[in-house]
């Protein structure tokens, strides 16, 4: 019974402690609805997660795309944009250089995208690289015709490719096809460049725009020429077959903000201690981890590209090493790159020869703005450094020509008086027909041997028919020597380096009016001193292939460059010419040739303009030229004029059914210029003062872009910027779980602990 | 008794923050009740409507994902207030059906929670308060920082850009950002 008791005693106790337990709960439940209630009337804005949208609308960076909005809707929302980022090492006598373009498609079209830019006219285009989200296609080199037809495969395909092509030596162009809506495609290429050297001073220039060319007729462009050209000759006799492939669309900089920002910067490793560098253009920021080395970047960030960036170097001794001699094996050759400076020895005694010095000046439309000024400015002073017992002759043109007196004057007083005041009231006007100015100032008939004849020519090269000129130079030189001074911001410097080449002569480039006084002073001490004549090189062991064939003749201050290609590094390399009257003679172990980099392309990007001049001269047929350049270009992975880069990525990305626009990118046109001079009247609009900045904020962030590559890279200067959406419901509600478990598991431990009472 | 007082404390701690995340989602659920009802006034009478009388925002458009039966009421505006009862309308960006990109946002956890089973090609069907209906195609998804969105709203074309908060499972908040890109295929005749 008395168990029975117990239980019904048992039974008892435990009634109110379920009951507690179910009050408790109750309770927990009454807590809930109370706090729930309690926050429908207390603000819980930090519960929510909520940012309001961040101030965004006071920041400056938010008035700056303010205002490209409306640089937008004046025409240009519907551009592909682009941003170029230019990395530069310097080692010792070559430079690499990588350019990244930034491919943006703000637009909702799938697009192609098509940018001709400049390289430097000595550069060899090796590497093409196309990078998409996080994977990147390495590009092949192929004959030209085939990598097109690649190319267009994959277009068609709606893969994603890219197409590097040569256009002239120093133009080349980028084709990207199906870069899709709001997407960014990264298109690299890599080139090696010999730096130049000139004295004292090392330099290298980085192009960076393609100065508006003058085609002649019967091409009719936006360039104005006399209308009475009209009707010559058929589309057969075009000079300029391919003007649609090197004419981009230019941007009045009156009513377009700049654009392409470009980055640079540059890692300089002399191999000498450093001296003064100095970048002519742009403003510079100067690192220095070392005595040898340099990291050189622009001081204000990117830069519109619309000038070219030139960098000269000078070592910290008083003087410049006179040679360079380095090495790189590559396969089973070697290849040597030298430089050696002559020395500059006076002449014997012996009066030099007096000379015969035609100028010709530029004034074409191209010239128009600071670059006649430069001009003028240049050949005032050459007018002034002439001798009593010179002869002289100056000679203007446009798409027409004026020769100042019918045959060379005397260079006395009276004469260059005349002269002065000719060029003085020069102005910039007009096509620019240089092939006739080059054939009046070939034209010697004087036939004087007692005189040296020299051409001075001082233009922008802004032609598209450089290849007339250069069979006008081949076929009229004669005994004349052709000196090319370029004008302006963005000289055409193929077109100058090969006419000069041609002329035997050099190539001074003028960029500022006051580079004027230093870099025509350079060049007067060419034209008055002797040059270093009859040059040869033999090597004594090894079979070389050297590079000039030919050597053209060394002027003052400058270095001969060698490139050879040599079974074996072995025994020396002699040096012979003339200076003047005298005998020279040099002899350069090759024992001591410093490990360089990329050699082997230079010494084929080499042959190949040698292969091109042989073509120019005639002394090659076309097909043996072609022959011998294909097979370099094919060796050493080399764009050329018959071989392109081209990479495909084997994924397809456009659907099927889209359509696909072709975007050609607009360019700036280069500073100095005035745009009424190249292009006519435009429409007048006030102008307003526009900072001549690119959008600077975007390159940043692309270039960052570029740096951490993301699944998807899609930057915009106006972009949105997105609210906070997530809330802390679940890590609120997990929390909560877990003290509720925590809270029960004690409290049945404590009923535990209890209960054996 | 003493004892009783631990799990106590750690038991009503526990229901607070338990009630606190249940009532963001009690919210988000309940709120689009009546954002509904409010829409449906709006479309009928074509004045704004709001949902209840404190509000201080008022829906404009309903987002439809018909494939996953996904819908849900936007609301004017982005702000901290808006998106926890709805999807907000993002300032500054045009309306859906006008030139340009419409962004519209909201948290990964409530009304958007359905972007993660959105795929390319799923049509997005957006009413407006004034009835008309337009047709999205989901054409790319992206993941952006919040401040590099990469969204010009007045871009050519129409867009729509549906923002929420990236990586979907997780926790805490971050800077990413999970963006649905859909381009309009066309004014839908079906209007109300």
């Amino acid at each position: 019974m008395t168990t029975c008791d117990e239980i019904e005693a048992d039974k008892r106790s435990e009634q109110p402690g379920l009951v507690r337990l179910v009050l408790f709960f109750v309770m927990q439940g009454v807590a809930v609805i109370l706090v729930g209630f309690a926050a429908l009337f207390l603000s819980f804005e930090p519960v929510w997660s909520a940012e309001r949208l961040s101030a965004a609308f006071l920041k400056p960076g938010d008035a700056r795309s303010g205002s490209l909005l409306l640089k937008n809707e004046e025409g240009y929302a519907d551009a592909t944009r682009l941003g170029i980022d230019v990395d530069l090492t310097v080692s010792g006598p070559t430079v690499r250089a990588r350019v990244t373009q930034i491919f943006r498609n703000p637009t909702q079209d799938w697009v192609e995208a098509v940018y001709v830019y400049p390289l430097p006219a000595g550069g060899a285009v090796d590497t093409l690289k196309m990078v998409i989200g996080d994977r990147v296609v390495v590009g092949d080199i192929k004959e030209r015709q085939q990598a097109k037809i690649i190319y267009e495969q994959a277009k068609q395909k709606g893969q994603k490719a890219a197409l590097t092509e040569q256009e002239r030596p120093n133009i080349f162009t980028n084709s990207v096809a199906n870069i899709g809506p709001g997407e960014t495609v990264l298109v690299q290429i890599e080139y090696q460049e010999p730096v130049q050297q000139s004295g004292n001073e090392f330099s290298l220039r980085v192009p960076m725009v393609v100065a508006p060319r003058y085609n002649p007729v019967p091409v009719v462009q936006s360039v104005d020429f006399r209308p009475d050209g009209g009707g010559w000759g058929s589309a057969k006799s075009d000079p300029v077959p391919d003007h649609d492939r090197i004419s981009p669309e230019v941007l009045d900089p009156a009513t377009n903000a700049p654009l392409n920002p470009t980055r640079i910067t540059v890692r300089l490793q002399a191999g000498f201690p450093l001296g003064e560098v100095k970048s002519h253009h742009h403003a510079i920021k100067t690192e220095k981890p070392d005595a040898s080395t340099s990291i050189i970047r622009l001081a204000e960030g990117p830069v519109p590209a619309d000038r070219d960036f030139e960098l000269t170097w000078k070592p910290a001794a008083e003087k410049a090493p006179s040679v360079g001699l380095f090495r790189e094996h590559v396969g089973d050759s070697d290849y040597l790159l030298a430089f050696f400076t002559p020395p500059s020895v006076e002449q014997a005694q012996q009066k030099p020869l007096p000379r015969e010095v035609i100028f010709v000046i530029d004034n074409s439309g191209s010239m128009g703005g600071v670059s006649i000024i430069q001009a003028k400015a240049s050949l005032i002073y050459a007018l002034g450094r002439l001798q009593p017992n010179d002869r002289f002759n100056v000679i203007r043109f446009d798409h027409t020509m004026d020769v100042l007196f019918p045959a060379a004057v005397p260079a006395d007083r009276e004469h260059i008086g005349r002269a002065t005041s000719f060029v003085d009231a020069l102005q910039a006007n007009g096509g620019t027909e240089m092939v006739p100015a080059m054939r009046a100032a070939l034209s010697d008939n004087a036939g004087d041997t007692n005189y040296v004849r020299q051409v001075v020519f001082l233009t922008d090269g802004a032609i598209g028919n450089e290849q007339q000129l250069f069979e006008t130079i081949n076929a009229l030189r004669g005994r004349s020597r052709i000196f090319m001074v370029g004008i302006g911001s963005a000289p055409n410097t193929y077109l100058m380096t090969r006419a000069a080449e041609l002329g035997r002569g050099t190539f001074t480039h003028i960029g500022s009016v006051e580079q004027v006084e230093e870099r025509m002073r350079g060049l007067f001490a060419k034209l008055e001193n002797p040059a270093v004549t009859n040059l040869t090189a033999k090597f004594s062991d090894a079979t070389a292939d050297i590079t000039p064939v030919a050597i053209p003749d060394v002027y003052r201050d400058e270095p001969l460059v060698l490139a050879a290609k040599l079974d074996k590094l072995a025994g020396s390399v002699e040096i012979k010419g003339r200076i003047g009257d005298r005998p020279w003679i040099v002899t350069l172990p090759l024992a001591n040739a410093a490990e360089g980099k990329g050699l082997s392309k230079l010494w084929a990007r080499r042959k190949i303009a040698d292969a091109e001049v042989a073509r120019t001269t005639r002394q090659a047929s076309p097909e043996d030229a072609d022959k011998t350049i294909l097979a370099l270009a094919l060796e050493h992975q080399l764009v050329t004029r018959l071989t392109s880069l081209v990479a495909v990525d084997r994924t397809p990305s456009r659907p099927e059914g889209e359509p696909l626009k072709v975007s050609e990118l607009p360019i700036n046109l280069p500073a100095g210029w005035d745009f009424e001079k190249v292009f006519g009247e435009r429409p007048r609009i006030p102008a307003t003062p526009t900072e001549r900045r690119a959008d600077t904020e975007q390159a940043r962030v692309q270039v960052a872009a570029l740096k951490r590559v993301q699944p998807v890279v899609t930057q915009a200067p106006n972009t949105v910027t997105l609210p906070k959406t997530a809330t802390d419901a679940e890590l609120k509600m997990i929390a909560g779980v877990i003290l509720l478990t925590l809270s029960l598991i004690l409290f049945v431990f404590n009923r535990r602990q209890m209960s054996p009472r | 008794m003493l004892r009783f007082i631990l799990p106590l404390l750690l038991a009503v701690i526990g229901l607070i923050l338990f009630g606190q995340g249940a009532y963001i989602h009690a919210k988000a659920l309940v709120a689009q009740v009546l954002l509904e009802r409010a829409f449906e006034k709006t479309v009928a009478t074509g004045r704004e409507t709001k949902p209840w009388s404190w509000a201080d925002t008022w829906p404009i458009a309903r987002i439809e994902v018909k494939r996953i039966h996904a819908s849900t009421i936007v609301l004017a505006g982005s702000s901290g207030q808006a998106l926890a009862f709805g999807p907000g309308h993002v300032e500054r960006t045009p309306d859906a059906g006008e030139r340009g990109v419409a962004v519209y946002s909201a948290h990964r956890d409530t009304h958007f929670a359905f972007l993660k089973n959105v795929v390319i090609g799923d049509e997005i069907n957006v009413m407006r308060s004034d009835g008309k209906q337009f047709h999205y195609r989901v054409d790319a998804t992206s993941v952006v920082r919040f401040d590099g969105s990469g969204i010009e709203p007045l871009a050519d074309g129409h867009q729509l850009v549906l923002s929420t908060c990236w990586p979907f499972d997780a926790l805490t908040q971050g800077p990413e950002r999970y963006l649905v890109h859909a381009t309009m295929l066309g004014e839908a005749a079906g209007s109300r």
